[in-house]
């Protein structure tokens, strides 16, 4: 365990040198809540409440999902494609420590070290964007649960997009379209309640879902009961299944690594 | 017991076929043709404990992908490969544990802290204990002359100083094995001499054993005993360094300063060259001291000399030979 977390901190040390990219983020961070809740409010202004939700909580929805979603989904989601193509990933295999978990401590230590920027522009977006509490205690509790779990899925999906890296060698764009697509179909962007039907059939068999779309509307209360505990159940499915999948992926890619550059 | 042993090792790579001609790009993209390279061809060796062994060959020859089986960085197409006792590949970190890798092409370093901060961290992946820790931080600071540079981030330091660092970063845990691959490639004398007192120091005193790759023929004059040379990816010889000379290039020269140009009945003069004159000869026919007692004997000579072959015309030798089969 002491050495993941050195991992940790060695990435931890290494964000924060790059202080100007993580005050960037969190700009951007308060453009994007500002523009949704322009757009919302737009989409509202002459109704009260579309599908059964008001404005409020859309704003609400639309704030957290985004902060939550630039803090677990970095633009760099992984190191693995640039340790691969700068021939990097040669001194991580050197190491006494898993590859995979080398590359997980890693990106917990780049979260450890954005969450600062993000919760200082908290209090803006909230004042941007708008915030509602919990409505109950109980929300809340759940809301923990499923925010770590969120978390685990989406460094779960992060590791296993970046060791594409291991039989592309040239993938931005793999990578441009992936985010893309990740970010619509977790939720973050609109939230899955306003999907039309078969878009959403597809976004709630998938797990991206998970990382946005059940934290957000847990702590919103719109998913409680026995719908929360599917939706908790869902969250461990995909940590399961996709740490089973990396593991797999691991194994093949060993055999594909190629140290560039001599 | 050998510590290292390595039998038919073989390492294939595959790349798409590249196609010519318009769209090109996108049937390459398509296709499912490759093109095998075997950088690695049935390479057999062992090496004992405490051995130096420079592993020699030209560019391509497969020296750093034999390096990177070793380590456990590649895993072989085929072949046998056992680091005291490991499979590098299946048992990545174990092996980890017990080797020491400086890669003169890159660096283990964190490019973006301070030196001491990367000691550190590789201090903690390593389990290395606080007093050995703090015991080998002192030693290699003063035998690599890190103190200066410490708290420089790793970015801003010279090549000579980042191989220092990367030196001491993989020698910290005190593994019984340590693979330089060109350590000293584009350093200037001092900082080569320098790398090199270091390895001669860690292989008499602590019994390390080195496998050393580089193109730097005075490092291997200075440092190794035992030489396995590779070209094409597979091994064209393995000995000791004075077998090698006296396989390859068994002649001494005779460098005599004289009067005139000296000549010598069944020596071979090579050179005549203001006041100096070369006479090669095979020391297994032609005693040294009767070739001395001819020439004393006929020329005024003012100084005399014997040089022995270098390594490096030796090496050269034995490339040029392979090229033309």
């Amino acid at each position: 365990m002491s050495r993941y977390l050195a991992c940790a901190r060695m990435q931890f040390a290494t964000v924060l040198t790059y202080r100007t990219d993580y005050l960037m983020t969190a700009v951007l961070l308060l453009a994007q809540v500002y523009l949704l809740r322009v757009v919302w409010t737009s989409v509202y202004a002459d109704r009260d409440v579309a599908n059964g939700i008001d404005v409020h909580t859309v704003i609400a929805y639309a704030t957290l999902a985004t902060v939550q979603y630039t803090l677990f989904s970095p633009w760099r989601f992984s190191q693995i494609p640039q340790r691969v193509r700068e021939g990097k990933v040669a001194m991580d295999l050197l190491r006494p420590v898993g590859f995979c978990g080398q590359m997980l401590a890693a990106q917990v230590g780049g979260t450890a070290a954005t969450a600062p920027f993000l919760l200082l522009a908290l209090p803006f977006a909230l004042l941007i964007g708008g915030a509602t509490a919990p409505p109950t205690t109980g929300a809340a509790v759940a809301y923990a649960v499923s925010l770590a779990l969120a978390y685990a899925i989406s460094q779960l999906l992060a590791l296993l997009v970046g060791m594409v890296a291991f039989w592309t060698v040239e993938n931005t764009g793999i990578f441009m379209i992936y985010r893309v697509v990740a970010q619509f179909l977790s939720g973050a962007l609109v939230p899955l309640w306003f999907m039309p039907g078969p878009l959403r059939a597809v976004a709630q068999v998938l797990p991206f879902q998970a990382t946005a779309y059940t934290p957000t509307a847990t702590y919103l209360g719109q998913i409680h009961g026995s719908g929360l505990a599917t939706a908790l159940g869902v969250q461990v499915l995909w940590v399961g299944l996709l740490s089973a999948l990396a593991r797999l992926v691991w194994s093949r890619a060993v055999h594909r690594v190629v140290v560039q550059g001599g | 017991m050998s510590i290292i042993r390595v039998e038919g090792l073989v390492k294939e790579f595959r790349r798409p076929r590249r196609h010519e001609g318009p769209f090109g790009g996108l049937r390459t993209l398509f296709s499912r043709e490759y093109t095998v390279n075997r950088a690695v061809d049935g390479v057999s060796f062992a090496v004992e404990p405490g051995e130096l062994v420079g592993y020699l060959g030209p560019n391509g020859a497969g020296k750093s992908t034999t390096i990177k089986m070793l380590t456990g960085i590649l895993v072989p197409t085929s072949g046998l490969v056992e680091v005291a006792g490991v499979t590098p590949w299946r048992d990545r970190e174990r092996n980890a544990q017990q080797i020491g890798v400086v890669f003169g092409q890159r660096s283990q370093l964190w490019w973006d802290l301070p030196l001491r901060d990367s000691l550190r961290l590789i201090g903690k992946l390593y389990r290395v204990p606080a007093d050995m820790f703090r015991r080998n931080e002192e030693r290699f600071t003063e035998l690599l002359g890190l103190g200066e540079f410490l708290d420089t981030p790793v970015r801003q330091l010279s090549l000579g100083q980042r191989m220092r660092g990367d030196l001491a970063a993989a020698m910290l845990y005190e593994p019984s094995i340590l693979y330089l691959d060109e350590p000293t490639v584009g350093l200037d004398v001092v900082a080569k001499e320098r790398i090199r007192e270091f390895v001669a120091e860690l292989n008499a005193d602590s019994g390390t054993t080195v496998i050393l790759t580089t193109h730097d023929l005075d490092d291997v004059e200075r440092l190794c005993r035992r030489i396995i040379l590779i070209d094409r990816g597979t091994v064209l010889y393995d000995g000791d360094v004075a077998s090698l000379k006296a396989r390859y290039a068994p002649y001494r020269e005779l460098v005599v300063h004289a009067d005139r140009p000296v000549e010598v009945g069944g020596v071979l003069a090579i050179r005549y060259e203001q006041g100096r004159s070369w006479l090669r000869f095979d020391p297994a026919e032609t005693q040294v001291a009767d070739l001395i007692g001819a020439v004393l004997a006929r020329y005024a000579v003012t100084d005399l000399s014997i040089v022995e072959p270098e390594l490096e015309g030796v090496i050269r030798q034995i490339y040029a030979a392979g090229d033309r089969s």
